[in-house]
């Protein structure tokens, strides 16, 4: 019998008493975002604490300190040059978090109705399938390019959103990742839909509620719970995938990494740095996750469920 | 307590009606009628009838696979009869235009492995139905599903969510809930089956105070004690057919068919 009697929050013992490298983790986090943030809000309010498009610390300044380091001295010019191209790595940053989340966000509306069509729908079960399989099918790439130089869809951008961005190619980039991220999304919920108990949806219209509301009021709170850990694993993909869009000249993070190497010639480093920015936001979105999915735990619902 | 005390006019004069039903023989409150079903080819209910009063406890008995639960989901139409017919204090159940959902707002279900809503409190299980399908306001939905988890001596356990429960929590919230709609009648399936024998008697006992309440109620059950002492009657099933029914001193201690003694006495050896 599946008599869990977990308790609401059993984090694991890693947190309860941190660890040297549990604090290195939260401290590595506190630099990335604090720097982050730090530059944009600089950007935003027109340069107060540095012109814009200037690091924090000039790059002089920091080669020669290192320079006077024994052990770090090799490694002055190379950090004078990140410290030099930091204030554009964090513009890249930017993009890749608001395409990330935004379309993450958007397509999460699209997906949860197109994995309840799957698993109750009769005919919409059918267009869901052949959405998401022709969709998960095809490359993403070629996707975006379709969006983009087939069918130009930067024109219809409405009035209102190309204001938003400085380029409307970053809402064709947002539609391809909104409108491939559903499919995926759909699969994870899908499966998490799937193992919600058949007695609970009987339970529900033996009391009266309708199919839909039995879905909304029962099925899915159970449902999106169990799907937390899947699709964490959409959106550490997205922030990945994101990086295609640069092949549609959108200025993310992978797009500026590249403007910077071929203008400089210094591919390795800079693609050691990108790649660290990348994991930087890969972890923040798994140890997001990790809060969400303890904050909306039920005992016995998700998590230690028997399957 | 269920409408027998919120509407106490409309109870009167349907009391009265039921005495003149019975008066007059009829009993109808409930009515089966010559019931079939199949799944595909294989026929799991075969010209099944039956009939209540109001107030009346009927218990259904039979080996597994007779089609006991498929009858009682016919009842509430989560499942659908192919033929006959079966009313429910004089409206057709199984007419094709009844909204399906106003039917079962009327007849309460409890299910053999409880099926509580895993996410919710007992108390928001028990609320659910009045909140969302009779749309009474938060405070009254609350307020009902306070009293109706009281009645089955939970009062004390309104925040707790199934996980926590033991079985014969689980299925006094089950009984709650289905009560909570203040149900014309109330359909058992197997309450008891799926609890550890010491669990059993909690869950009897309330479903004694529901008879001495005066609930009609359909019941699926192999604790024939508690058949005998509250069933006016009982149906015995075998292989989707009524083999034989009667009242409960009758078919237990006098069983006319020797199928429904054979039964009887295999379920007695199982004690
Ligand atoms: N959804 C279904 N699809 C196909 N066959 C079904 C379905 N539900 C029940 N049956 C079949 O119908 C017959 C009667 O099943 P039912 O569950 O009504 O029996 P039961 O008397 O309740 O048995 P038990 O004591 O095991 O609960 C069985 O042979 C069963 O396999
Ligand atoms: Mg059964």
């Amino acid at each position: 019998m599946a008599d869990s009697t977990r308790p609401a929050n059993v984090s694991d013992p890693g947190e309860a008493i941190p660890s040297a490298g549990r604090l290195l983790f939260v401290a590595a986090g506190v630099v990335f975002w604090g720097w982050l943030l730090a530059t944009w809000v600089n950007r935003w309010l027109g340069g107060p604490v540095v012109p814009v498009g200037e690091p924090f610390v000039a790059p002089g300044t920091v080669e020669s300190a290192l320079a006077a380091l024994p052990l770090l001295s090799a490694y002055a010019t190379d950090l004078a040059f990140v410290t030099r191209i930091s204030p554009e790595i964090a513009r890249g940053i930017w993009l890749t978090v608001v395409i990330t989340v935004v379309s993450l966000a958007v397509g999460f509306f699209i997906a949860v109705p197109l994995a309840v069509a799957r698993v109750y729908g009769r005919l919409t079960a059918y267009v869901s399938l052949v959405y998401t399989e022709l969709l998960r099918g095809t490359p993403l790439l070629a996707q975006l390019f379709v969006l983009h130089f087939g069918l130009n869809m930067g024109q219809y951008v409405p009035v209102a959103l190309s204001d938003v961005f400085a380029r409307n190619v970053v809402w064709v980039a947002i539609l391809g990742f909104v409108l491939n991220g559903a499919a995926y999304q759909a699969e994870y919920i899908r499966g998490a839909i799937e193992s919600v108990e058949e007695g609970q949806l009987t339970a529900g219209r033996a009391i009266g509620l309708s199919k839909v509301e039995t879905i909304y009021y029962v099925v899915l709170p159970q449902g999106l719970r169990y799907a937390i850990p899947s699709w964490t694993n959409e959106f550490v993909y997205l922030i990945k995938y994101s990086s295609l869009a640069a092949f549609i000249t959108v200025p993310e993070l992978y797009y500026r990494a590249f403007e910077i190497a071929s203008d400089t010639f210094r591919y390795p480093m800079i693609f050691a740095v990108t790649g660290l920015a990348y994991l930087c936001l890969v972890l923040t979105a798994t140890e997001l996750m990790a809060r969400v999915e303890d904050l909306v735990a039920i005992p016995g619902v998700g998590g230690d469920r028997e399957r | 307590m269920s409408d027998a005390d919120s509407n106490p006019d409309a109870d009167a004069n349907a009391d009265a009606d039921a005495n003149d039903a019975a008066e007059s023989g009829d009993r109808d409150y409930l009515r089966v009628a010559d019931i079939s079903k199949w799944y595909g080819d294989e026929q799991v209910l075969d010209d099944v009838s039956f009939e209540m009063d109001r107030g009346d406890v009927t218990v259904l008995i039979g080996p597994s696979g007779s089609g006991k639960s498929t009858m009682l989901r016919c009842v509430n139409r989560l499942a659908e009869a192919q033929e006959g017919e079966i009313f429910l204090d004089g409206e057709e159940v199984t007419a094709p235009d009844v909204d399906v959902d106003e039917l079962r707002r009327e007849v309460g279900m409890v299910f053999q492995d409880f099926n509580l809503f895993a996410h919710l409190t007992a108390l928001d299980n028990v609320a659910l139905g009045p909140r969302r399908v009779l749309d009474l306001s938060e405070a009254e939905a609350d307020e009902r599903a306070h009293a109706q988890l009281e009645r089955v001596g939970l009062a004390d356990q309104t925040d707790s969510y199934p996980a926590e429960l033991s079985g014969g929590q689980k299925q006094r919230v089950g009984i709650a809930r289905a009560l909570a709609m203040e149900p014309k009648l109330m359909l058992f399936d197997e309450p008891t089956s799926a609890l550890d024998p010491e669990l059993i008697g909690e869950v009897l006992e309330v479903m004694h105070d529901l008879v001495a309440d005066g609930m009609t109620m359909l019941v699926v059950t192999h604790e024939m004690s508690f058949a005998r002492a509250v069933a006016d009657e009982i149906v015995f099933l075998d292989e989707g057919r009524v083999v034989e029914r009667g009242p409960p001193e009758q078919l237990f201690d006098n069983p006319e068919k020797e199928r429904t003694a054979r039964f009887l006495d295999r379920i007695a050896s199982h004690d």
